[in-house]
């Protein structure tokens, strides 16, 4: 396995850091050269006052000097002071003393001032070609770097935190962009798009990430071509069944002119019924998880559907009792009635089915509010039978899943109408949910968005 | 609307296009039971050529034919003909309404099906196909209800009923063969103008509609009538 991954962040973070802290030990230093510079109008100023001294000095009237000194001790609140020096020779060479004639005694006004010093320094202001100068302790509104602390914290602190800020954002980026399109893919693979892939989506990327979409293209390549095969071996199977069943329904038909009542004419009648409803609901489940439709295009009244479907379900089960409680109207668009009417004759025939002889089902509908708070319609369905574990409440969707193993073909049921019904809903932006009544009987309460 | 009885005085001619050979026997049979006249046809381009060569009332078209299929079929029918066309396919409801195989045809009807299916549904075509001779009638009066046809109004005795043009003329239709039974087949195409499709309620729920109407205005909604497995009557 190839480590790109690693190799790119040891290079980024180690390369980062040093080039960093480089970058910031160099920014500091010029920053402090920069803020230990007296600024020019006080330098000017020192110069002026060196000046002035030299003038005082060589009029010979020290009184004045003296006075002028004591002035500008007393405005700057400092000490300053014109001095004389010689220079004495102890051991060595002669003349080198001469060489440099220049600041002896304190600091050049274009020296800069050292801020890690807590004292002010004294600055000299040579005469001209002589051994005299004018000294003055630094007043304190003339010492620079005023910001320096601020500006050392900024440098220290906040410029190097700001830094690996960025340089973990770009890491991040770096890490969540192909786990982001992962995840991207599998809820998208998830909601039953197989032909997803992520590879494409990282470009010219190779590294872990890379491979591990590779991994994930391949496993959705192997199980979306399995589902898909299996949905097309089926609705394959339900299609080519259709043929022979005409044949076979128009065989019993005219079979059933010359012997209408043979029991066993009664018989074949049933099964081939039977038959051409799985073939039917079989397509249509296959149909529904294959396509994922959106039925929204109608716009109906769910009180004349479920009229409709009560009407039909009292021909088919005359021997059951049906109550409803209906409003007058109660219109629903961007729907479907088939779909819709599919569902509830599913449930309802479910529901009448579990119902012994002589007991009641009820169908009731109401408006409501939805779960996402839009307006919408209830439907449920209560039926007199045993009801369902509430371990299998949900179960009972599953196609073919019967919570009676025992029940056979006679019932008619073929355990497909509650997942079609719930597949049928979705279709339309509505659910079905299952729950036991506290009296006894399974209650299907039906959810339907009203627009 | 007894399929026993063949409703047009000289028999139809109905020319059945079904690639299966057996299905094919079987239904050409069926057919002719019923008093109709037939022909039959195993693929596409046989269908075009027994067209142009005898003169047929209406054609069973398969969709799945070897040679040229029937969309095709259908679609070079119709640059010469309005010949009703029932289109037979073996796909289910919800394909059949999103792909809109029933483009061009008059009618359509999915496998599996069985006789009186089959049967209601050609008569019903047949009938439409047919010149209307009754005289125009304006209005209609049964009972207390009252029916005119000028401004689709409906009134029980004095009062008048809120129809919509779809349930009017739905009651219309059955008014005007009263006693007799109508398919779905047929009103669906009269009133809906369009094929009735497999799982679709919508004339059921128009004619529930004009029930509780009917009822409400005080007069007996329940002499419309259901009859199972073949359509509605109002008594």
């Amino acid at each position: 396995m190839n480590r790109r991954l690693l190799w790119k962040l040891i290079l980024l973070i180690t390369a980062g850091i040093v080039a960093m802290f480089y970058l910031i030990n160099y920014v500091t230093v010029r920053a402090e050269e920069e803020m230990s510079m007296l600024s020019q109008a006080h330098r000017d100023e020192l110069r002026d006052w060196g000046k002035q001294a030299e003038t005082l000095y060589f009029s010979d009237d020290r009184a004045s000097l003296e006075r002028w000194l004591e002035v500008l001790q007393q405005r700057e609140d400092t000490l300053a002071a014109v001095v004389g020096y010689s220079i004495r020779h102890v051991a060595g060479s002669l003349g080198l003393e001469d060489r440099y004639s220049g600041n002896n005694l304190g600091r050049d006004v274009e020296w800069k001032i050292h801020l890690y010093f807590e004292n002010n320094p004294v600055m000299e202001i040579p005469f001209e070609n002589s051994d005299i100068s004018f000294l003055v302790l630094l007043p304190d509104r003339m010492r620079p770097g005023n910001y320096w602390q601020t500006t050392r914290l900024l440098l220290q602190i906040f410029l190097p935190a700001l830094i690996l800020a960025i340089l973990s954002v770009l890491l991040y980026r770096h890490i969540m962009q192909p786990l982001i399109s992962l995840q991207r893919a599998t809820r998208e693979f998830s909601r039953g798009d197989f032909s997803v892939r992520v590879r494409p989506q990282l470009g010219a990327r190779r590294d872990e990430f890379s491979e591990l979409a590779n991994t994930f293209d391949q496993m959705a390549a192997r199980i979306g071509e399995q589902l898909v095969n299996q949905r097309q071996l089926i609705a394959d199977f339900s299609h080519e069944l259709r043929t022979p069943l005409t044949r076979l329904e128009i065989a019993i038909d005219s079979l059933g002119k010359h012997y209408p009542d043979d029991p066993n004419v009664q018989r074949l009648y049933r099964e081939s019924r039977h038959f051409r409803k799985l073939t039917e609901d079989t397509l249509a489940l296959a149909w529904l998880d294959n396509e994922q439709p959106r039925l929204t295009q109608e716009t109906l009244d769910l009180v004349d559907l479920i009229d409709v479907i009560v009407d039909d379900a009292r021909f088919e089960f005359p021997d059951r009792e049906i109550e409803t409680y209906l409003p007058d109207s109660a219109e629903l668009k961007n729907s479907s009635h088939q779909a819709v009417g599919q569902a509830l004759e599913n449930i309802l025939r479910n529901a009448l089915r579990y119902t012994p002889a002589g007991k009641v089902v009820e169908v009731a509908l109401a408006g409501c509010q939805l779960g996402t708070g839009a307006a919408g319609f209830q439907v449920t369905v209560n039926d007199g039978g045993p009801g369902v574990p509430d371990a299998l409440l949900e179960t009972i969707f599953r196609p073919f899943y019967q919570t009676d193993p025992s029940r056979n073909t006679e019932s008619g049921g073929v355990g497909l109408g509650l997942a079609l019904a719930r597949r049928q809903l979705k279709a339309v932006g509505g659910l079905v949910v299952a729950s036991n009544r506290p009296q006894g009987g399974l209650c299907m309460t039906i959810s339907l968005p009203a627009v | 609307m007894n399929p026993d009885a063949n409703p047009a005085p000289s028999p139809c001619r109905i020319l059945v296009a079904e690639d299966d050979s057996e299905l094919n026997q079987q239904i050409t049979s069926m057919v002719r039971d019923a008093g109709y006249q037939t022909g039959s046809c195993l693929d596409g381009e046989a269908v075009l050529q027994e067209v142009a060569r005898q003169s047929y009332q209406l054609i069973l078209l398969d969709l799945m034919l070897p040679k040229l299929d029937g969309l095709s079929v259908l679609r070079l029918l119709r640059k010469s003909s309005q010949i009703p066309v029932i289109v037979v396919t073996a796909k289910g409801a919800e394909e059949e309404r999103i792909t809109g195989l029933r483009h061009g045809a008059d009618d359509y009807i999915s496998k599996p099906f069985n006789q009186v299916e089959l049967l209601l549904r050609v008569e019903a075509l047949l009938r439409r196909a047919q010149p209307v001779i009754e005289q125009k009638r304006e209005s209609l009066e049964i009972d207390q209800l009252n029916l005119r046809l000028s401004d689709l109004k409906a009134r029980v005795g004095t009062e008048d009923m809120d129809l919509t043009a779809i349930q009017f003329n739905l009651l219309w239709e059955l008014a005007a063969s009263r006693g007799e039974v109508l398919s779905k087949a047929y009103l669906s195409r009269e009133v809906l103008n369009r094929p009735l499709g497999a799982y679709d309620r919508s004339l059921d729920m128009h004619l529930s509609r004009v029930r509780r109407k009917l009822s409400q205005a005080g007069w007996r909604g329940e002499r419309l009538q259901t009859v199972r497995g073949k359509g509605y009557c109002l008594k």
